[in-house]
């Protein structure tokens, strides 16, 4: 029997003596660590969710939208963010001749009710041209996808979602040559994409989307404008000097503040900052309940170090010095908030694990491995004072106690 | 090895009620003695053996173990002449019941900062075969008799090799037969290994046993 194995012999044997109390005193840690830790999880697990998102969309693509809502990576307020202007074909055809650009797609979306049969699901339609294709990084899982004299005709044809298709026709590949309606227009499906993953929580849902040539649309876009205009740089161009030709060739005909251009990933970037922010946030709040708990642990050692101040008098006689008092009751401590914080951390793994069939929270290393750190803080922070109570009694003080 | 010259202490009860519970102690305790200290209660026995024990200090007068000046040691080093120096047996056994027989004995060792020339272990189980308790050095302290207890708390007062037993009423718990069965193996201590022992008793027939009785009356020595 060696020292530490002594002490943290003596601890677990006043555990098991007052299961209920110690149970009830880590819960304190136990919720704290949990909250902590879930929330970090999920933050994670957005962070992941968003760059997934934007990883299926493909790089080397700009967008340019209306207003001022993104500069510098940054999301911005105002009136001016929103925009006032709409790009129309003209702009189109501007953009189009600047020679850096493989593609350029015109996007006008629209949310409505797409059916087959009795079936209806509400899906995103893109009204569009071929471009968008190769923007998107779309590739045609069954069928084909429309092309560019498709587009330029008002052709009422469709390439689909793998998983609207599955859930208008029951299998993706049978939607090839099908009727699809979407609001009062009908379709005929051309072809179905291949399955981008991801979907859900309020972001795009790749695998849903209906693409149409922009011209088949006109009845519910009767000014003929795009809200966004979707370009795919050259290989080997410079993306901020593109970036520039685009700005300076629609500043021939709108104002600065009309319009920005930005990366897709400046979007990743921004959310990102704004998610992270809003986590630590909330994890900086869940840390509360870590003080509160690290109080619960200081009160009942001062109860176990009242309790025990005839064992400590007894061990002063027999040779323990100060520090062996003060070492016996912050192991205490220590083992108590590290008991509380291995539980919150199984916990929060078991939820994590359930949770997983719809968010892709994940608990990393550095989280268990601060979350054993923290609860180990907690204990020697709220054990020292209790621990240096018991550490000052003079032994006779001590001993004489009944 | 003990000196106490013109020793005080005094309990300051209330703010205006002192109580002085030793007055003007001057004795020695030499080397291999088997000796007693004895008196009435509140005669200021207890007091007197908690500062030879070094568990407790002198309000006034010097004290020196083995012409060391108490008064100059600090917190750690008195710690360490309890766990090294001073065997404690107290009338109320004080063992600590959480503890297995074994494990109490064990505890001073623990605590030891020099490197022990034996195996603390096997000096245990010697003591515990010794005192005729080995077969309860699994038990736990609260399911054996005050005796048995004793006894333990005689092997935990020895495991360090002390130079001088201190034994706060080690009868007072124990029947008569015990205690002459504690007595007894106090007297070997002496006798055999030549530790200097120091017994607290208000029993004459206790005291008697020793070869040296210190009388202690209200706190002066007579």
């Amino acid at each position: 029997m060696n020292y530490i194995t002594f002490l943290i012999k003596s601890a677990l044997f006043n555990f098991s003596r007052n299961k209920g109390r110690t149970f009830l005193t880590s819960l304190g840690i136990l919720i704290g660590v949990m909250s902590v830790v879930l929330l970090t999880a999920a933050g994670l697990g957005l962070k992941k969710y968003i760059q997934t998102q934007f990883e299926s969309i493909g790089t080397n693509t700009l967008r340019v939208i209306p207003g001022t809502a993104i500069r510098n990576g940054q999301f911005q307020g105002g009136p001016s963010s929103i925009g006032t202007i709409r790009f129309d074909e003209k702009d189109l055809r501007t953009l189009t001749r600047i020679r850096s650009l493989e593609n350029v797609a015109p996007v006008f979306t629209k949310n409505g009710k797409a059916s087959y049969g009795k079936e209806t699901k509400f899906a995103d339609i893109y009204a569009t041209t071929s471009d968008i294709f190769p923007v998107l990084n779309f590739t045609p899982q069954y069928g084909k996808l429309f092309t560019r004299s498709d587009s330029i005709k008002s052709s009422k044809i469709a390439v689909i979602g793998p998983k609207l298709a599955e859930n208008l026709y029951g299998n993706a590949k049978d939607a090839v040559g099908k009727n699809l309606k979407f609001e009062n227009l009908n379709y005929r499906i051309v072809g179905v994409t291949q399955s981008k993953g991801g979907g859900g929580f309020g972001g795009p849902d790749l695998d849903s989307l209906i693409f149409v040539p922009y011209r088949s649309a006109f009845s519910f876009n009767p000014d003929k404008k795009f809200l966004t205009l979707a370009v795919k740089v050259k290989q080997g161009q410079s993306i901020p000097r593109v970036k520039k030709e685009i700005t300076e060739a629609l500043l021939r005909r709108y104002e600065e503040d009309d319009f920005s251009v930005f990366e897709p990933t400046e979007i990743l970037s921004a959310l990102n900052s704004i998610f992270g922010t809003l986590n630590i946030a909330l994890v900086a709040i869940a840390a509360i309940s870590l003080v509160v708990g690290g109080i619960g642990i200081m009160n009942i050692m001062y109860v176990t170090v009242t309790e025990k101040i005839k064992e400590i008098g007894i061990r002063r006689a027999i040779g323990a010095r100060k520090t062996d008092i003060l070492y016996q009751f912050l192991i205490e401590s220590v083992i108590l908030s590290l008991f509380g914080g291995l539980l919150g951390l199984i916990l929060s793994f078991i939820i994590v694990f359930f949770v997983q069939s719809v968010f892709p929270a994940y608990i990393d290393l550095p989280t268990v491995v601060i979350a054993l750190g923290v609860s180990t803080g907690i204990g020697v922070i709220f054990g020292v004072f209790p621990a240096k109570k018991a550490a000052d009694l003079t032994p006779i003080d001590a001993i004489r106690y009944e | 090895m003990i000196n106490l010259k013109n020793v005080y202490k005094e309990f300051q009860l209330d703010e205006n009620v002192a109580y002085t519970a030793l007055r003007n102690v001057t004795l020695t305790i030499k080397e291999g003695e088997f000796s007693s200290i004895i008196g009435p209660s509140g005669s200021g026995k207890s007091t007197l053996m908690h500062i030879i024990g070094l568990l407790d200090k002198a309000s006034r007068g010097q004290v020196l173990v083995q012409g060391k000046d108490v008064k100059r040691l600090n917190d750690d080093e008195l710690s360490t002449l309890r766990n090294e120096f001073v065997g404690f047996v107290f009338q109320q056994f004080n063992l600590i019941n959480k503890l297995t027989v074994l494990e109490n004995v064990l505890v001073p060792s623990i605590y030891a900062r020099k490197k022990l020339k034996y195996d603390p272990y096997k000096k245990a189980m010697y003591l515990l075969e010794r005192f005729g308790i080995a077969e309860k050095a699994k038990s736990y302290p609260n399911k054996i008799s005050g005796g048995q207890q004793q006894r333990v708390a005689m092997a935990r007062a020895l495991i360090m090799e002390p130079k001088l037993i201190l034994a706060d009423e080690p009868t007072g718990n124990l029947d008569t037969k015990t205690g002459d069965e504690i007595m007894k193996l106090l007297g070997e201590l002496n006798k055999k290994e030549k530790i200097t022992v120091v017994i607290v008793t208000h029993e004459p027939y206790i005291a008697a046993k020793t070869k040296k009785q210190i009388r202690i009356v209200d706190g002066k020595i007579v």
